[in-house]
């Protein structure tokens, strides 16, 4: 076992450890010992202190079909410790804190060097079974068989090995519990609000879906100074949730009666917010916030990932003669590398509070109990602690 | 009849002549009119010339529904001279040049006083056949028939009634032609690329339909320093033209083979086009128009009028990757303040509006305007008054 060794004692050899394994669709996880290999070049291998799961992990638990794969180590929303480097490697070294991220920074190609685009097009995001640079998996189970990778960090693993590109470091001082959601859920948010759309103070801005994804938007929104954060769910419980997170009203919309949801906000809002964040991944969804907006200048910002292949529906005349914008992100527009550093200031800073989307807490070996609860709808983050 | 000044039919109806469409997609007959003197918030306006818009033809051609409103005085791109005033009319009075606009601006609503968009709140609810406030019409045939109105403007008439909220008073010094085109579509391309997009320095664009609106966007995108202008017709006459106004590279969409034009476009700009501008009005090409944006970035603008009101398919995948879909009418511009800055800029010599009017008609033929727009070689028919 890896456990209590220094990391120069297991340098540049296999490690033989714990991950919990996605090995059929639906079917709860296996913690089983598995052999994750150094890494190549420009890789670095990481042991991961903690992670939390995301409703994107569950979207590819249960998928059935490609891009699904199996078997596969899920998990994006981590922080950890860098164990080793492979060739190449300057910005990081062993004993550094780090956050892995799904979305790759090169730093090189035109995407990477414009302010205006955080998807970089040399690692492009994928559903990829493999590590971005070599076709090739680090995971083996003890039979020898691969396992698969899962965006480029496969988080639910005592040791894993990420490309330098999806590597940030950060400050150690930061709780391990509240650094990893800066992996995936609260710099989405906070970056669709602050980036992505840019809402201004005073702004109307309603928010479809109060996941961690949604409530994320609502903290960003509210860092920007928007006056009313609307928010939406199917779920009457998440409203007292969601106060905590700067929502200051809420709508239920299985309950609007005989009006649209897009009536319905546009009552409320005398016409229509400034800013429309759909955070679930229904194209039919995207269509009532697009309808919610306000005509002028109204932006609507998707955020939630569909079924590969799902179309949105607009009326072509209501684009020309709206004013209305429609506009999508990934990751919140949010560059790894350069982005999330600032991220976590303002949280050291105190002005961004993340402690409220921590629910839940269980060890590894209880991780199943965290996709219980997530599929339940019964928390926000449940953080996946691994044996210290 | 009357003179510059002091227009002796202020307060009573005047009898003119105008271009009365009875039946859709047949030539206007050229018609005696009675033209009612305006109400309040209203201006008499006559007409010195106008242009025939797609947008014309469009609603010229719609012959059942509810927007196959007969008989009808079309026309919506225009300059005049004001010859009466309604009350309360104060920025505008007898004598002074006009361009009359089918987009409103009242100034006053909170749109309308937003640096952001261009909606007018109060007056930008629906275009109807009449006149914006009180509904009724100020044309009346000589049986007595009232005559429907068009985009609130109906410029095919040599006087016409309009709202003070789509009137904007220019300077004399600009010459009429080139005035009539700011009334519609020569500012929308330029609005569009100017202030809906935003167009940087370096920039590739592409631009669907070169017609006026598509040429405007090129000459706008030009202006900024765009580095491509790449333009998508079927007519290869429009890539000669088209350089004029600084389209780079041109695309005929049936000589690609077996390649969708968004792949040659992509192929072009080396991954797709930072701006993309779909000046037809089909929804299909508004799609294509869509995919062949870039990601992080990509911004496809909306400026044609889809007339079979199908909706626009859009992946949300590619939403995801940062592209951005936005539309506007007339540009994004706010007509009052944007037409007299571009009416400047071209008494300034810095911008170009020559190129853009290709023929010139009398007012008695105006139907070969019809027929030069629709054959496709003309870009703006200039149709005189006498």
């Amino acid at each position: 076992m890896a456990d209590g060794k220094s990391s120069s004692e297991t340098a540049g050899k296999p490690i033989r450890c714990k991950a919990a394994i996605c090995r059929e669709a639906g079917e709860p996880l296996v913690i089983e010992e598995i052999m994750v290999a150094p890494p190549s070049p420009y890789e670095v291998r990481i042991r991961i202190i903690c992670t939390s799961l995301c409703y994107s992990d569950i979207t590819f638990w249960k998928l059935k079909v490609p891009p699904a794969c199996f078997p596969r180590i899920l998990g994006h929303e981590a922080v950890g410790v860098v164990e080793s480097v492979g060739e190449n490697v300057n910005e990081v070294a062993a004993g550094d804190v780090v956050i892995p991220v799904f979305l790759s920074e090169c730093g090189e190609c035109d995407d990477c060097c414009s302010k205006q685009s955080n998807l970089c097009s040399k690692f492009p995001f994928k559903l990829h079974p493999w590590m971005p640079r070599y076709e090739s998996s680090r995971f083996t189970d003890l039979k020898g068989q691969t396992l698969y990778h899962f965006l480029f960090v496969s988080s639910f693993s005592e040791y894993t090995v990420v490309d330098v590109c999806h590597v940030v470091k950060i400050d150690p001082s930061i709780p391990p519990n509240r650094a990893c959601l800066f992996g995936c859920c609260v710099a989405t948010g906070v970056g669709a609000a602050c980036k992505t759309a840019k809402v201004e103070a005073g702004s109307t801005v309603v928010i479809f879906g109060l996941g961690s994804i949604g409530l994320a938007v609502a903290k960003g929104a509210k860092l920007c100074g928007a006056n009313r954060i609307i928010g939406v769910d199917v779920n009457p419980d998440k409203f007292e949730i969601a106060k905590k997170f700067g929502v200051t009203e809420f709508i239920n919309s299985k309950e609007c009666g005989d009006k649209s949801l897009s009536q319905v906000v546009k009552e409320m809002t005398g016409g229509g917010a400034d800013y429309c964040f759909e955070c679930v991944g229904i194209a039919s969804l995207v269509q009532e916030a697009f309808a919610s907006c306000r005509k002028g200048w109204g932006k609507t910002v998707v955020l939630g990932v569909d079924k590969p292949g799902a179309q949105l529906n607009i009326s072509s005349a209501e684009v020309l003669g709206s004013g209305k914008i429609l506009t999508g992100s990934l990751y919140g527009g949010i560059k790894a590398k350069s982005d999330i550093p600032v991220l976590l200031k303002r949280y050291t800073d105190k002005e961004l509070v993340v402690d409220e989307f921590v629910t839940h807490e269980v060890k590894f070996e209880d991780i199943n109990k965290a996709f219980e609860l997530l599929v339940g709808g019964k928390c926000i983050r449940c953080v996946i602690w691994m044996d210290k | 009849m009357e003179n510059q000044r002091g227009f002796k039919t202020a307060g009573k109806s005047i009898r003119c002549k105008a271009a009365v469409c009875r039946n859709p997609g047949k030539p206007l007959l050229i018609e005696e009119i009675e033209v009612e003197p305006p109400h309040a918030w209203e201006i008499r306006i006559k007409i010195l010339c106008t242009s025939l818009c797609h947008s014309d033809i469009t609603f010229w051609e719609i012959s059942t529904g509810p927007y196959a409103v007969f008989p009808r005085i079309f026309g919506h791109e225009a300059v005049g001279v004001v010859e009466s005033v309604g009350e309360h009319v104060e920025e505008v009075e007898e004598g002074d040049m006009v361009v009359p606009v089918f987009h409103p601006n009242c100034r006053e609503c909170r749109d309308c006083k937003s640096q952001k968009g261009n909606e007018c709140s109060i007056f930008g609810k629906q275009v109807t056949t009449k006149m914006p406030r009180d509904a009724t019409s100020r044309f009346k045939g000589m049986d007595g028939e009232d005559l429907h109105h068009f985009f609130h403007v109906s410029s095919f008439s040599e006087y016409t009634v309009v709202d003070v909220v789509n009137v904007v008073k220019i300077s004399p010094d600009i010459p009429v032609d080139k005035a009539c085109l700011l009334s519609c579509g020569v500012s929308t391309g330029i609005g569009a690329a100017w202030k809906v997009a935003d167009i940087e320095e370096g920039s590739t664009v592409a631009i669907f339909g070169l017609g006026a609106v598509g040429l405007a966007v090129a000459e706008g995108a030009r202006l900024r320093g765009a580095s491509k202008i790449i333009g998508v017709d079927l007519n290869e006459e429009k890539f000669e033209i088209g350089k004029k106004f600084g389209v780079t590279d041109f695309i005929n969409p049936t000589g690609c083979g077996e390649k969708k034009v968004s792949e040659v476009i992509k192929e072009i700009t080396d991954g797709g086009a930072d701006y993309c501008f779909e000046c037809i009005g089909l929804s299909s090409l508004m799609e294509d128009a869509f995919h062949c944006t870039r990601q992080g970035w990509g911004k496809t603008v909306i400026l044609g009028v889809e007339k079979h009101a199908t909706p626009l398919a859009i992946d949300t995948y590619f939403l995801l990757r940062g592209r951005t879909v936005a539309g506007s009418l007339f540009g994004g511009l706010k007509p009052k303040s944007d037409i007299p800055m571009l009416a400047q800029k071209y008494i300034n010599k810095e911008l170009n509006l020559d190129g853009f009017i290709t023929h010139q008609v009398s007012f008695q033929d105006i139907n070969k305007a019809f027929d030069l727009l629709l054959q496709g070689t003309c870009i703006r028919c200039i149709i005189w008054m006498d």
